[in-house]
């Protein structure tokens, strides 16, 4: 029978039997996802952050707004950057792309426990790299208070000029900590150069002499003093590209073609007659490498449309961008297609600036020279064609004065960039007015006046989520360094 | 209070222990109208403390002395008897159920047997007779229109799939509102994964509740409110469904029941199209408003020239021939591609029981082949189910449950992925009849076709360049769910002395689903010689093939001991107290083909079949426990006034150690007051009074793995694209999206109600009214951070939701008499809920939605509000247009738009009986709320809705103005263009008010009498004709769609009409027969 003792008892041992129960609760360590990570493992994830960026939203944006591709008339994916009329919420992938894969893992790995100057000297380079593209895309940005999610839930902005002195500051620091003497190598995992530092110190070093330049037209003498620092501690500059090379493999491949496949394959961008008719007025032999032909008649040619001129053409067939920049959507050819973050002929061509500003010493033609040389290689065609087209072609002509000079090594960098590099370039029109042919899309909803886009709008998620979101800036607001 | 409660315990024990009689009675006590065993009667000697109880057999022990000893037998909802004892030891008898006082037995929380009377809070049971009325293959959806402060939403209503039920709004902004799940004391898994990438392009698998056969079920109570939930603890905090399932009778002969029905399903509402123009659009408009257009043979759209009726050339031209047909609208081109869906559900079940013992077995299945041609929209059911109960000699009892079920399904998905058969069809130019384009066989219809030369091409025929044939993806595009269930529990019991029982229950539950998308491989050139296709216009897809596997396994411990006692004549009491142990494992694995390269050989599905590494989507184990302890203290008075006081403490696994302990109380009352009034003349119109109140707090824990942050595998996702890694042999790990919060509290939701029950005329007309505000604070949630803090979330405690409202139930028999009688019944529900606060700086939280239209939770508004640009309007709501192109000017921000909840529900039903005939009728509606349409949007898009018709050029906006200096101007001149408004207004013009008036079941039986079946061994036999969904009535301006269809499966995104599949209607015959 049953008694007050025993349950008494029973409900003892209940209760003693709870204090077991503590270890029966520890049962919530996540098994999914490992709550640390060494610098070498998130190295390539900032790399291949960059990749996306600048290889494919950039790339379409920039490509667009450079002119050198247009919206293909038989689709819509990208019309409203032909109308200069994107929504904030176009810009959320980017923003995202920028702050939560390039620049947070680049932090993670300069904050590491683990030591490892170089992967750490790599991040602040990158760093670097990703802050003064997204200020050059969007102006003031979250820097300070960025990537802080702990501290700052809603991080302040700072301003374009703040943004570009950081980012000296953090190629200085890339630079010391790629000095290290000995230090674990990098290797594999590191997709741009293999973990070769002296590379990287080149690419740093290029870097910084792309930031100063982009001053030029807002501090020159600020700009005049950090080149010639530069130059002070005889630097190497980049002989090599600072690209990433895709495979075939599915999740591998080059991000624009990547992202047309996404798409099923839809063709959107097609040549703009802006380079087309630009490149063939001097003769220049590297359009039938930008550009894919479209057979017909007796001789083949590029088909283009003027640009943003998609809804009067809609039966017309259009060459596409080619294999060798990634654009052509049912190619698996353009897979392989490398991104460049910055380019051998770039680094002469920013060289050639320097020079023929006065605030470095060199032959301008000698790096000029190299520059379209090296663009030309680059694209398979030979050393002696560069030639011919250097004495050739109009756009190539390089006169003694400094201003013209600086012109024609600015169009002949926006030709080497095609389809490479749209952002670049089209943010060194907007610095210099170089080249001087582009037009007013045709599908512009901007008025019927000059305007046209001049910067990125910020994403709508900042908009929604950011208490210290600055506000709209029109699409057609020049930013900071832009005068 | 655990101390308390103890002493309480041991309190209440030594009073009891103080009896000792000297002579022993026993006997058995039954139910008078089933002949039932009755456990639980109260058996007392008149004029002493002396009392006992009976056990589930209904047997009972009583130690008696004194003279002329009276017995008095008491039970809830029974009528008293005084039975004086002789000189026999035994006593059996049997109660009468006494109606009068309205004596319903209500099964609550913990599957613990109360009388209605006594519960302060709102309770609402239905029967199972009340609940297959419609013959709805669901268990919740049966619900829908019966109960007051139940939100069903019952999405296509085709068997399998989705439907939602919350109870009072829901009290959570992030997390599950859906009400717990119980069935026979053990909650089991209601998830609702909806399939595919997401709610834009998703399968619907419907949720695991509806494994549920309705025919094992035989009652089920909502319990609405925390303080009816409070013993779940935190898991009910959205209130739970108590499901108890049929048993056997003990020491009945064994019966057996077959029922079948069998349902034609036919489409609920398509929208209304434009039948004036065709396929095409317009080119140019000369300086005399001369239109011209291109029929553009390969466009989806129908913004062509006006109807000419004329035989014209259309679609492909293949070996030097164009078809030709004449160019007017082919009005019911969608609606004929559907046909009649069919379905057929078979119950067979025995039970019956020994002395000792019961048992119910029954098996079923449910074949179901919906409204898309052909046998790719099928689900099929199959279930065993099997309780039993036993006594054993020694006070010792027993029961297991168990049930199986079996779900094979293949069904469409919907939104705008291109294996959406409805968004393709919803694509097809007006002048195109789509049932013509069966034949996939046929050149000008399919894919790799054969031409004159009898070769096989590399070419499609079908005239759609933007579109795929529908048939072809019902054909080629697969989308199979497995399931396998194992539910069930398994009790047993001790009743030392006949005022303490002893109870253990163990619960499982358990399953493997198993999915299986197929998407073909293909690339097709248009065949066109015509020059109207380019080489651009090529069909191509990488095809993929995506495994989703989902196993839950959960498990429930429950111990209660439960000691009653008999204070005196007017004062009785019950404690219990309880242990609850659960745990939960969930591991989903989701796998496919490269999600770039896809598939290497077309129609392979095999992941050896990848295109490059095969694509880990998820791969995620979680594991979660939590161990409770609880009491229920009952007490009553005079059986008039009654307390209830419950008290919980939880400890969770998922909280961080030093908060994850975490304590909540409740207390209800019940007063009776019609007793103090039944000498009145007031009972002779008001029979039965009844007011009630509680207050209840409620804790709850958090998903596991909430309080670090993690990383991840590199995935650097593009807008449509990703850069996967390994990259070669390069591994890469990124942070992972969320902030984890290491020092997380539990959640508190606390609740109020107070409602009263009133009979009037002997019980002709009850009605039953409840006031409730709840507020659920220090929500975990998971906030949208700036991605400029390097993450994109960031797990907080915040936030408060706020639901009130008021729910009125009405029943009256109006009508009765011999052979006749008619009863009517309805229900009011009114809930307004308010987010109160989120995170300060953050007012507001998505819960759903896409880009173009967010669902939110936002501050100071109702939980659900869509929110997205618009329309501009001025202060009179007058549209503003632009002074040179006549079109709306859109909203420079999005602006809300309306919550999907409505503003209020009701229904009303009536049941009618004739001799043997029953019919049965229930209309519900809901009223207020709104939702989103992309079915409108397409159209809109497409030109193929009614609104594009009419005039398309040289109309002004309606009732638009323009903006002259800053003043609104109303716009008499300005015209505009459809075709350049509709293709691509703002998002907000796709809000639809979500209104609607439903006939939501019909029903005609015909049960045939005893003396009817008395020359055979037919015990019972009922046909019937029914139906459920039958009729829907909504607003003009839903020209689109069902309200009630959505495309993200029972979750917190509600409203959401990403061309989701239509509903249906069900209608059929019915039959059941007992031996």
């Amino acid at each position: 029978m049953f008694s007050a003792k025993k349950l008494m008892l029973l409900l003892l041992a209940g209760t003693i039997s709870l204090a077991g129960c503590k270890k029966y609760l520890d049962v919530n360590d996540n098994p999914n996802n490992p709550d640390s990570a060494t610098p070498a493992l998130l190295l390539p994830t900032v790399e291949a952050s960059v990749g996306q960026l600048i290889g494919n939203s950039f790339q379409v944006n920039g490509g667009i707004w450079a002119q050198f591709w247009t919206q293909s008339p038989t689709a819509s994916q990208y019309r409203t950057l032909d109308q200069y009329n994107p929504t904030n919420t176009t810009y959320d992938r980017p923003w995202l792309t920028i702050y939560r894969s390039a620049l947070i893992n680049a932090e993670l790995i300069i904050n590491n426990p683990v030591n490892s100057p170089y992967a750490k000297g790599m991040a602040y380079v990158l760093k670097a790299y990703t802050f003064q593209v997204a200020t050059d895309a969007f102006g003031d940005i979250p820097l300070g208070e960025a990537l802080k999610g702990n501290e700052y839930t809603s991080p302040k902005y700072a301003t374009q000029e703040l943004v570009y002195d950081s980012v000296f500051t953090y190629i200085d620091k890339g630079i010391a900590l790629l000095n290290t003497a000995t230090a674990p190598a990098i290797g594999a995992q590191d997709m741009i150069f293999q973990g070769n530092t002296t590379k990287w110190k080149a690419f740093a070093n290029t870097l910084k002499l792309k930031a100063y330049l982009r001053l030029s037209q807002v501090n020159a003498s600020k700009a005049q003093a950090g080149i010639a620092a530069i130059y002070a501690a005889n630097p190497a500059f980049l002989t090599e590209d600072a690209s990433i090379k895709y495979t075939t493999t599915g999740g591998n491949q080059n991000p624009l073609y990547n992202e047309m496949v996404a798409l099923n394959r839809t063709q959107n961008l097609v040549a703009s007659g802006t380079t087309v008719k630009a490149f063939k007025a001097n003769n220049d032999p590297r359009a039938f490498k930008f550009y894919n032909f479209v057979s017909g008649g007796s001789t083949d040619t590029i088909a283009y449309i003027n640009q943003g001129t998609y809804a009067s053409n809609s039966t017309k067939r259009v060459s596409t961008p080619s294999v060798l920049v990634g654009g052509v959507a049912v190619d698996d050819a353009s897979a392989v297609a490398p991104v460049k973050l910055m380019s051998t002929s770039e680094s002469a061509f920013l060289q050639a600036e320097a020079v023929a500003r006065g605030w470095a010493s060199g032959s301008v033609t000698a790096l000029f020279t190299s520059g379209v040389t090296s663009s030309f290689t680059s694209v398979g065609l030979t050393a002696a064609q560069a030639t011919a087209y250097l004495a050739a072609a109009p756009a190539a002509q390089l006169t003694t004065t400094p201003a013209d000079q600086i012109k024609t090594i600015i169009t002949q960098k926006y030709f080497s960039m095609c389809g490479f590099q749209g952002f670049e370039a089209w943010t060194e029109w907007r610095r210099t007015g170089y080249t001087d042919f582009l037009v007013r899309s045709a599908a512009s909803v901007l008025g019927a006046n000059t305007r046209v886009a001049l910067r990125m709008l910020y994403p709508n998620s900042e908009i929604t989520t950011n208490a210290n979101y600055p506000g709209t800036q029109l699409i057609y607001t020049p930013v900071w360094w832009d005068k | 209070m655990k101390k308390l409660i103890l002493s309480l315990f041991v309190l209440m024990f030594c009073v009891f222990a103080a009896n000792a009689q000297n002579r022993t009675v026993t006997g058995t006590v039954l139910g008078q109208d089933d002949g039932q065993p009755l456990p639980g009667v109260s058996i007392r000697l008149k004029g002493s403390q002396a009392g006992a109880q009976s056990d589930v057999a209904g047997k009972y022990s009583i130690q008696i002395s004194g003279n002329k000893p009276v017995l008095v037998f008491t039970f809830i909802g029974y009528a008293s008897k005084e039975v004086p004892v002789g000189s026999s030891n035994t006593i059996n008898l049997s109660l009468a159920s006494d109606a009068a006082e309205l004596g319903e037995i209500v099964v609550t929380a913990n599957s613990i047997k109360r009388e209605k009377r006594t519960l302060g809070y709102s309770a609402p049971t239905l029967n199972d007779k009340e609940l297959t009325q419609g013959q709805n293959s669901s268990v919740t959806n049966s619900l829908a229109g019966k109960i007051a402060g139940v939100n069903i939403t019952t999405t296509s209503n085709a068997p399998g799939s989705s439907s939602r039920i919350v109870l009072r709004g829901g009290s959570s902004i992030a997390g599950n509102n859906q009400a717990l799940i119980v069935v026979d004391g053990v909650p089991i898994d209601n998830s609702s994964v909806i399939g595919g990438a997401s709610s834009l392009a998703s399968v619907d698998f419907g949720n695991r509740g509806n494994d549920i056969n309705p025919e094992d079920v035989a009652s089920v109570t909502v319990l609405k409110g925390p303080a009816a939930a409070a013993l779940y603890g935190a898991r009910a905090s959205n209130g739970a469904l108590i499901i108890t399932t049929k048993t056997g009778a003990k020491s009945a002969k064994t019966s057996i029941t077959f029922s079948s029905n069998n349902a034609f399903s036919s489409i609920l509402k398509l929208p209304e199209f434009q039948n004036e123009y065709g396929q095409g659009y317009h080119t140019d408009i000369d300086e005399n408003g001369v239109v011209s257009y291109e029929n553009d043979p390969k466009e989806n759209w129908s913004w062509g020239a006006p109807f000419t009726g004329q035989v014209q050339p259309w679609g492909q031209q293949i070996d030097g021939v164009r078809q030709e047909k004449p160019y007017s609208a082919v009005k019911d081109n969608v609606r004929d591609f559907f046909k009649t869906g069919f379905a057929t559900t078979n119950n067979l079940s025995l039970s019956g029981g020994g002395d000792k013992s019961t048992f119910f077995l029954g098996i079923n299945s449910l074949n179901s082949n919906s409204i898309n041609p052909g046998n790719k929209d099928v689900y099929n059911k199959y279930g065993v189910r099997f309780n039993g109960t036993t006594e054993f000699s020694n006070n010792f009892y027993a029961g297991v449950s168990v049930n199986y079920s079996k779900v094979n399904s293949n069904l469409p998905a919907g939104g705008q992925d291109d294996g959406s058969v409805y968004d393709n069809l919803l694509q097809t130019p007006r002048d195109i009849d789509i049932t013509g384009l069966k034949d996939l066989n046929n050149k000008y219809n399919g894919y790799g076709i054969t031409k004159a030369d009898g070769v096989l091409s590399n070419q499609y025929g079908y005239y759609g360049a933007y579109t795929l044939n529908p048939y072809y993806i019902i054909d080629n595009y697969n989308n199979y769910d497995d399931v396998s269930r194992i539910t069930g529990n398994f009790n047993i019991g001790y009743k030392p002395t006949s005022w303490l029982d002893i109870k253990e229950r163990v619960g499982i539950d358990s399953y493997s689903e198993r999915r299986r998308l197929q998407k073909p491989k293909y690339s097709f050139l248009p065949a066109d010689e015509a020059g109207n296709y380019s080489a651009d216009n090529v069909q191509t897809s990488n095809g993929s093939y995506e495994i989703d596997q989902l196993n839950v396994n959960e498990f429930v411990h429950d111990l209660m001991v439960t000691a009653t006692h008999k204070f005196n004549e007017d004062f009785q009491g019950s404690l219990m107290i309880g242990n609850n142990i659960r745990q939960r494992y969930v591991s989903t694995v989701n796998t496919a083909t490269n999600a770039s390269g896809g598939l290497v050989v077309p129609g392979w599905y095999n992941l050896a079949n990848s295109n490059g590494p095969v694509n880990v989507i998820t791969d995620n184990i979680s594991r979660r426990r939590l161990v409770g302890l609880y009491a229920d203290l009952n007490l009553s008075y005079k059986n008039m006034l009654f307390l209830e006081a419950t008290a919980r403490n939880d400890w969770s696994s998922t909280l961080p150690t030093a908060n994850n302990s975490f304590f909540y109380p409740s207390v209800s009352m019940s007063f009776l007051f019609s007793e103090l009034l039944k000498e009145s003349s007031v009972s002779n119109w008001l029979s039965y009074g009844k007011i009630r109140t509680s207050y209840a707090q409620v804790g709850n824990d958090t998903d596991p793995y909430q309080l670090l942050s993690t990383y991840s595998r590199g995935e650097i996702l593009g807008s449509f694209g990703s850069t996967t890694f390994p990259f070669g042999n390069v591994a890469a790990l990124m942070a992972g999206s969320t902030i984890g919060n290491a020092n997380l509290k539990p959640e508190k939701t606390n609740s109020f109600e107070v409602g009263t029950e009133l009979g009037f005329f002997k019980s002709r007309l009850n009605v039953d009214f409840s006031y409730y505000a709840n507020s659920s604070k220090n929500q975990i949630l998971a906030i949208p951070t700036p991605n400029s803090t390097g993450y994109g979330f960031s797990v907080v405690n915040a936030g408060e939701i706020q639901n009130k409202g008021v729910e009125l139930s009405l029943r009256g028999t109006v009508l009765k008499a011999t052979d006749f009688s008619m009863e009517l019944y309805g229900t009011y529900t009114k809930n307004n809920s308010k987010v109160v606060s989120l995170l300060p700086g953050i007012s507001q939280v998505s819960v759903g939605g896409y880009s173009g239209m967010s669902i939110v939770a936002a501050v100071g508004r109702t939980y659900g509000e869509f929110y997205g640009v618009t329309n501009r309007t001025d202060e009179q709501g007058r549209t503003i247009v632009s002074a040179t192109t006549g079109l709306p000017l859109q909203t420079a921000t999005a602006q809300y738009l309306g919550s999907y909840n409505p503003k209020y529900q009701a229904s009303l039903g009536t049941n009618i009986n004739y001799k043997n005939w029953t019919l049965n009728v229930l209309f519900d509606t809901k009223h207020g709320g709104v939702f989103f349409s992309r079915t409108k949007d397409i159209m809109a898009f497409n030109g193929t809705s009614a609104e594009t018709g009419g005039q398309r050029f040289g109309t002004v906006f309606p009732n638009s103005v323009t903006i002259v200096n800053g003043v609104s101007v109303p716009n008499t001149s300005v015209t505009y263009s459809k075709e350049d408004y509709y293709p691509s207004y703002a998002d907000g013009n796709n809000i639809v008010d979500a209104s609607f008036v439903k006939l939501r079941n019909a029903g005609l039986s015909y049960t045939f009498s005893k003396e009817q079946l008395n020359s055979s061994r037919i015990g019972g036999l009922t046909i019937g004709l029914f139906g459920n969904n039958l009729f829907l009535w909504t607003p003009k301006e839903n020209a689109y769609a069902d309200p009630e269809v959505n495309s993200a499966g029972a979750g917190n995104a509600q409203g959401f009409d990403f061309s989701a599949n239509p509903s249906v209607r069900n209608y059929g015959l019915n039959l059941k027969v007992s031996f």
